[in-house]
């Protein structure tokens, strides 16, 4: 067996990660378009909205159900910062990040000592109030119109979805790296039991208030890269629907994964727009996909297909980093 | 004898009417094994609850090596070196037993450079090793009990709280259990304090026991006159009434 605590990343998973990422980034070289380059761009910042409420809620069992938050308020930091305070565009990128881990640490210290499903609720009930308090602060937050005229971080569209894509992979092998590192099984202890990660000296509610800021500075640095896409902010960033169709894609992708998430982040939203063509029975076909998906297969699609797959090409089973549901 | 590793002195605890544990004190010396005995219900999990940091008593006071440990959280009181199992085993579902037992050497005690070698090393001491790749919740009652030892042990603690550490075992279980805490003890001067039901294996474990019922010491002293005890007898058995003898 490995002798060695915390596997790491071996050689066969990065080399298919980068393989994954060089073909994403080709797609739009042997099929151009504006169209395509901003379905991958969205399908890719929801990768990394997914990866990072994976790192978070795949991992410590603790579901967040208002993910939106963090990148709602990563959006408007990015538009502040822009827009209001006149700072280049690439300030926004840090600057979402420390705001949302801001958020994720005052958010977290009342929530996450709740048990049950009160973490998931408070979480909801926190995004719900975002979205009104943008309303209510309209003079500043520029209420439903939000922000308009933000700087676009690259002009041209194809660099700009190769800029987010490399944000994505690097972000998923960092999240991936720590998963499978000491904090990754500290977090999976806590996922399994509380009282038993108390007993082994661990202080449980840091490992989770930390591990919530590293889960909303990468949503809000997704948030700011949307931000800079869509070229405005508005209150629907925070909408729940974003919240509940992230953790709908970890589901499919492989909870607990972190890569699985991003996978399934960009199956999910190419799927969308694929079904563009059956037209109004779009939403049905959508619904049942996802349903027969997630009856026939529990622990995703992405996480699983790439385990048998890497059985095959020969690479040892080192175990799946979070095992989750799909063990 | 030399300063007491832990010293507790008047814990209380009530759950509303029930007064769980009274006025409860103890002094243990560094590399004893002591037992608390009981029936259920006498106080015994409350009393290691409190202990460790699970339960806030309501008045009293733990000392251990002159630290106090009241009001402290559980993790804090582990990272001091007081460790504990859970009489119900609670393995981490989801984990290997390998991983288990990692997780008790992240905390701040540990400084070992493998952490997996050093795991492995502590299955080989509980008798795990061939598992050390199952899922923790494959394993049956008697490798549980176990794995919470070796979790236990993954802390480094020099007070090991054991609770009802032989409950649910078969005879050959019981028989190495012991075994091994005797090991544990003789070998690396762990202290050891565990809680548990009137049992041969037990008695002939500990060498001084304290005896519980309604959470109250009824007696104290060495297993053999603890067994004979009145108090004792009757906390087990109940009282000898006189049969009455009209036809």
């Amino acid at each position: 067996m490995d002798a060695r605590a915390f596997p790491g990343l071996d050689r066969l998973s990065t080399a298919s990660g980068l393989l994954a990422l060089g073909a994403l980034g080709a797609l739009p070289i042997f099929f151009p378009g504006k169209y395509l380059t901003g379905v991958l761009t969205v399908a890719a910042i929801y990768g990394l909205w997914a990866v990072s409420w994976d790192f978070m809620s795949g991992l410590t069992g603790r579901e967040n159900f208002g993910h939106s938050l963090f990148i709602g308020v990563g959006a408007y930091a990015a538009g502040f910062m822009n827009v209001k305070l006149g700072f280049g565009p690439w300030w926004s990128l840090p600057s979402a990040m420390l705001v949302a881990m801001a958020f994720g640490l005052v958010l977290g210290i009342p929530t996450l000592r709740l048990k049950g499903p009160y973490f998931a609720l408070a979480m909801l009930s926190a995004a719900v109030i975002m979205q009104r308090l943008m309303l209510i602060f309209w003079e500043e937050t520029g209420g439903e119109e939000g922000i308009q005229d933000i700087t676009p971080l690259i002009k041209d569209h194809l660099h700009y979805y190769w800029f987010v894509l490399a944000l994505l992979g690097a972000s998923t092998v960092s999240l991936a790296a720590l998963a499978r590192s000491r904090w990754g099984l500290i977090l999976r202890a806590i996922r399994g039991d509380e009282a038993t990660c108390l007993a082994a000296g661990l202080p449980i509610t840091r490992y989770k208030i930390v591990s919530l800021m590293i889960s909303a500075a990468f949503a809000g640095l997704g948030g700011a890269l949307y931000a800079h896409y869509q070229l405005q902010v508005s209150p629907q960033l925070f909408a729940v629907v974003t919240s509940i169709t992230i953790i709908t894609m970890v589901y499919v992708g492989g909870i607990g994964t972190i890569y699985g998430a991003a996978g399934g982040a960009l199956l999910l939203t190419i799927m969308t727009e694929g079904l563009r063509q059956v037209g109004e029975w779009r939403l049905m076909a959508y619904s049942v996909m996802l349903i027969l998906i997630i009856f026939f297969l529990p622990s995703g699609i992405i996480a699983p297909s790439w385990q048998r797959l890497r059985k095959s090409l020969g690479g040892t089973d080192r175990g799946l980093v979070g095992g989750g549901p799909a063990g | 004898m030399s300063a007491p590793i832990l010293e507790v002195s008047d814990l209380d605890k009530r759950f509303g009417g029930l007064h769980a544990v009274k006025r409860f004190k103890l002094s243990v010396a560094p590399a004893e094994i002591v037992g608390i005995l009981g029936p259920n219900g006498a106080g015994k999990t409350t009393i290691f609850n409190l202990l460790s940091g699970f339960i806030a008593p309501d008045q009293g006071q733990v000392l251990f090596r002159g630290t106090s440990l009241i009001g402290l959280r559980p993790d804090r009181i582990v990272g001091l070196g007081l460790a504990r199992t859970f009489q119900l085993c609670r393995p981490i579902i989801g984990l290997t037993v390998l991983e288990n037992v990692l997780v008790g050497s992240l905390g701040p005690r540990v400084i070992a450079k493998n952490l997996a070698d050093r795991a492995l090393a502590l299955l080989d001491q509980v008798g795990l090793t061939n598992k050390a790749n199952s899922p923790a919740e494959l394993l049956s009652y008697g490798d549980l009990r176990r794995l919470e030892i070796a979790r236990a042990l993954a802390t480094a603690p020099e007070l090991l709280l054991l609770d009802e550490p032989f409950a649910g075992l078969g005879a050959a279980e019981i028989d190495a259990l012991s075994t091994l805490i005797r090991s544990l003890h003789s070998q690396q001067n762990l202290t050891i304090l565990l809680i548990e039901h009137k049992l041969r294996e037990f008695m002939q474990l500990v060498s001084r026991v304290v005896a519980i019922d309604f959470g109250e010491i009824i007696a104290e002293g060495p297993p053999s006159t603890i067994v004979n005890d009145p108090r004792v007898i009757e906390a087990y058995i109940g009282r000898q009434t006189p049969v009455p003898t009209h036809a």
